[in-house]
């Protein structure tokens, strides 16, 4: 305590219990361990100071951004907890070489605020989605943003990366880490791709300590469309052909969970299109083409556009915020990965049939909150999103149970999930082979002393 | 140490609120508007026990047995101004004032409040109000006494700072009232509305406050109160239902609903204040996310020729705190002084001669804020501006 307090200041530093209280749960259901100690570095210098104590004194490091992952991060017991909060700088907005880099603490929004403000966007909007994210974590998570459907996963868009490495060493990565001219315009120079080496690791390989990221001018205009279909495999068709004619920005499904509100159907697709106006006016006719000839019924598009403005999922059912989210006190177990898109013609009728006949699915008061769909440029990142209770434990252990299960349904057959953290990873990890070999082998050189984020992506538990 | 075994738990009947928090930090901070702080209590207090996911956790911790109430939770429940930004933003639309004002009732039974507070709602008990000055000294700003106690329908309530801190603003205000041609009253024997001793968790004090107001002003035959301070209004229309638990027998009303509706009228119109003034206009916590009152301000401020209103970034609903609320000043005046100076600058930074807004304790800390920066932007309350150029028809 006394040593976290001379390199970060004792305001920045508590082990008070109250304090310590509220740093063991992201959004997901299991609440982690409690910390020991909850600090705030101010700087990579004291992450680095802090890396090197922990490797002395043996305890382990937790990393917390905005803690709000949907899949349990795994904070453990008596750890360190080092909180990014105030590592909220935004470094420089570069437009002559279209990058901004930020300190991994800022939130996302806030980043992409300001650079709203000159008309700019980072290249992949809200990284995070609705919530207030931070720059690192998203990128350590890998996250799968809005405009998925164009602009790929989040971690696409990385040009540089600073990191501090178990052990306290600093690096960084591409066309920053040349000491003489440290500029960080291109990832893929100056040897591997290291920056890859932390993006989805989820910081069990180091601490992400800023990024930068690409950023693009403002798209001159938006367009939305929403359609609705009887099947499944009329609108997984649908989608298909619009992912091939790069159609969308960003195209949604919905297969699962409450319908629209007003909308009859069995399945939805709702389409953002960003572009100049005369390639979005094209765009927005072959999405209504190819709706069209898959039996499509175009529907008022508004809740799309309040949806893809706003960032509140409820309006992708026709449904105002406070009606959908008030007096709610669920919490979801989600599953959630990629899958070839055609295979949700297998995939979706097969979760439905689970839910239909799990006699304690009902019995615990679970609900389908959604299966929905962000279609990547090639393949369908489907969100099973269950919802349990929170006030029942044993309803809780039930949606414990409907996650494992429902991972296995998936993954076993078509599904690789995106961002991985400890409520998913025993689920997937196993089934890697020698890709998981070599992450632990990874993992065991950069951090033998299994300090940072140890068990998180299961990384390190095998040095326990 | 302090006996954390006996009474229940007030908590229990917000119980259901605490388990609905998705952890989402919507009720940290602003990113949709940039790099801005939405809570003040955690920007002062930096870890998240001071912010509202944080004492929720702590609420659900006490709930759950996981957790005590003891000394350590006195600021972190306590330095909250309670403005209402984070039960604004919340996802799931909770109203978590109402689980701190919970928290805050099952402290004060333990003995857990500051201590700086507790002297002050002690006094408040003898003096009827905040500053501890004598009682009969509460209408001395009032030359004219003669419509002091008389029937009415309509009243005006005057409230603790305009009596005894703020004198100017209670003339200002029952100038304009006067002015208007409304049959209006004031009680002689008006006490606190109750709001500190909510804010120190007891109810009990609390409403007997309420009670004695509310007959006095029954007695009155009064059926409209009109208030001038946002926290005296909030506790009438929403606290004193809650506590007495029977409805007001009275309509109550903002001063600025009131001007904004003599204007709408064509009752009341405006010379120029000063040409080519430009204002900025806070909105207080209470009169905005409490009450709902944004739009009465900025119609009045439309209203005046010559003048141009230039919003802060934060405003309306997003509007960030001045720091005064809940009499966080009296234990954690660091908290009240840092959220001040914020506010300050980021109204200074529109480029506005003067900043408005429609609260004694908003425009009290302003001014005291003002004054230690040295700062050519001026401070004035809605209500004073309307006293210098109405013209009434």
């Amino acid at each position: 305590m006394e040593r976290l307090q001379e390199i970060c200041g004792p305001e920045h530093v508590t082990n008070v219990y109250a304090d310590r209280i509220c740093y063991r749960r992201d959004c997901g259901p299991t609440p982690g361990g409690i910390p020991d100690i909850v600090v705030r570095p101010q700087s990579t210098a004291e992450i680095t100071q802090i890396f090197r104590l922990a490797n002395e004194v043996r305890k382990p490091v937790f990393l917390w951004g905005r803690a709000t992952t949907f899949v349990d991060h795994g904070v453990q017991e008596g750890c360190i907890l080092l909180a990014l909060d105030l590592m909220n700088r935004i470094l420089k907005i570069d437009l002559e070489n279209q990058v901004v880099t930020t300190e991994a603490g800022a939130i996302w929004h806030a980043v992409d605020s300001e650079l709203n403000k000159l008309g700019w966007e980072i290249a992949v909007p809200g990284g995070g989605g609705m919530f207030s994210c931070t720059i690192g974590g998203t990128v350590a998570y890998n996250a799968v943003p809005h405009g998925i459907t164009e602009y790929g996963v989040t971690g696409r868009h990385v040009v540089a990366l600073e990191a501090v490495l178990p052990d306290g060493t600093v690096v960084r990565t591409g066309s920053a880490a040349n000491r003489d001219a440290p500029l960080p315009i291109e990832r893929g120079a100056n040897g591997p791709d290291l920056a890859g080496l932390f993006i989805g690791a989820c910081g069990t390989l180091g601490a992400i300590t800023e990024v930068t990221l690409r950023i693009n001018r403002i798209p001159e205009t938006e367009r939305f469309l929403f359609y609705a279909f009887d099947t499944v495999d009329q609108c997984v068709d649908a989608a298909a052909a619009v992912q091939r004619q790069n159609g969308a920005t960003f195209l949604i499904g919905l297969f699962g969970g409450p319908p629209p509100a007003n909308v009859s159907g069995k399945a939805f697709l709702h389409m953002i299109i960003r572009d100049g106006q005369t390639r979005a006016a094209e765009r927005v006719r072959t999405c209504q083409s190819v709706c069209e000839s898959y039996f499509g019924r175009p529907q008022d598009p508004e809740g799309t556009k309040r949806y893809w403005l706003g960032h509140m999922y409820s309006w992708l059912r026709n449904t105002p915020p406070n009606a959908y989210y008030g007096s709610r006190p669920y919490y979801c177990p989600e599953v959630a990965g990629f899958l070839p898109t055609l295979a949700l013609k297998q995939a979706i009728p097969a979760l439905h049939e689970y839910v239909r006949t799990n006699a304690e699915f009902a019995r615990a008061g679970m609900r389908v909150k959604g299966m929905d769909v962000y279609f990547s440029p090639n393949a369908a990142f489907l969100w099973v999103d269950t919802l349990y209770p929170e006030m029942s434990p044993e309803a809780k252990q039930v949606g414990l149970r409907v996650r494992a299960e429902i991972a296995e349904l998936l993954f076993g057959r078509w599904m690789s999930p995106g961002g991985i953290v400890s409520g998913i990873a025993p689920y997937i990890m196993p089934r890697l082979g020698s890709a998981y070999d070599l992450m632990k082998t990874l993992k065991r050189a950069l951090d033998p002393n299994n300090i940072l984020n140890p068990g998180v992506l299961l990384l390190g538990k095998d040095q326990e | 140490m302090t006996d954390t075994k006996a009474p229940e738990l007030q908590l229990q009947a917000v119980a259901q609120s605490t388990y609905e928090c998705l952890r989402c930090a919507f009720c940290y901070d602003l990113s949709w508007l940039g790099s801005t702080n939405l809570c003040p209590s955690y920007t002062w207090g930096s870890f998240e026990s001071y912010g509202g996911r944080g004492r929720v956790a702590l609420a659900r911790a006490l709930l759950e047995g996981e957790l005590e109430y003891d000394e350590s939770l006195i600021p972190r429940i306590f330095a909250c101004t309670e403005c209402r930004a984070c039960a604004e933003h919340c996802f799931k639309y909770i109203d978590t004032v109402k689980v701190y004002d919970r928290m805050r009732q099952d402290m004060a039974v333990r003995g857990l409040i500051p201590p700086e507070l507790k002297i002050a709602v002690d006094q408040l008990v003898a003096s009827h109000n905040l500053y501890g000055k004598p009682h009969e000294k509460r209408l001395s700003w009032l030359k004219d006494r003669s419509r002091v106690d008389q029937p009415a329908p309509v009243a005006f309530f005057v409230g603790c700072t305009p009596s005894y801190v703020r004198r100017s603003l209670a003339e200002d205000f029952y100038s304009v009232l006067d002015s208007s041609d409304l049959d209006f009253t004031v009680l002689s024997d008006e006490w606190c509305c109750g709001h500190p001793f909510l804010a120190a968790g007891q109810t009990e004090r609390a409403a007997e406050v309420m009670s004695h107001n509310v007959e006095a002003l029954q007695d009155l035959g009064v059926e409209q109160l009109i208030f001038e301070c946002p926290g005296c209004m909030r506790t009438f229309r929403e606290d004193i239902p809650a506590v007495l638990g029977e409805p007001l027998p009275f309509e109550v009303l903002h001063i600025t609903e009131a001007i904004a509706e003599f204007v709408e009228e064509g009752r009341l119109q405006f010379s120029i204040y000063q040409p080519g003034t430009v204002v900025t206009y806070h909105d207080p916590c209470t009169l905005g996310r409490g009450l709902g009152i944004y739009d009465a301000p900025r119609a009045i401020i439309a209203a005046m020729p010559g003048m141009r209103l230039q919003e802060m970034p934060r405003h309306g609903r997003d509007a960030y705190c001045c720091g005064a609320g809940s009499f966080v000043r009296y234990d954690y005046a660091s908290l009240t002084d840092q959220t001040g100076v914020e506010r300050f600058w980021e109204a200074a930074a529109t480029g506005a001669q003067l900043l408005l807004t429609s609260c004694p304790a908003c425009v009290t800390q302003f001014q005291n804020v003002r004054a230690a920066l040295d700062s050519p932007l001026q401070v004035m309350d809605l209500i004073s501006l309307v006293k210098q150029v109405a013209r009434w028809k």
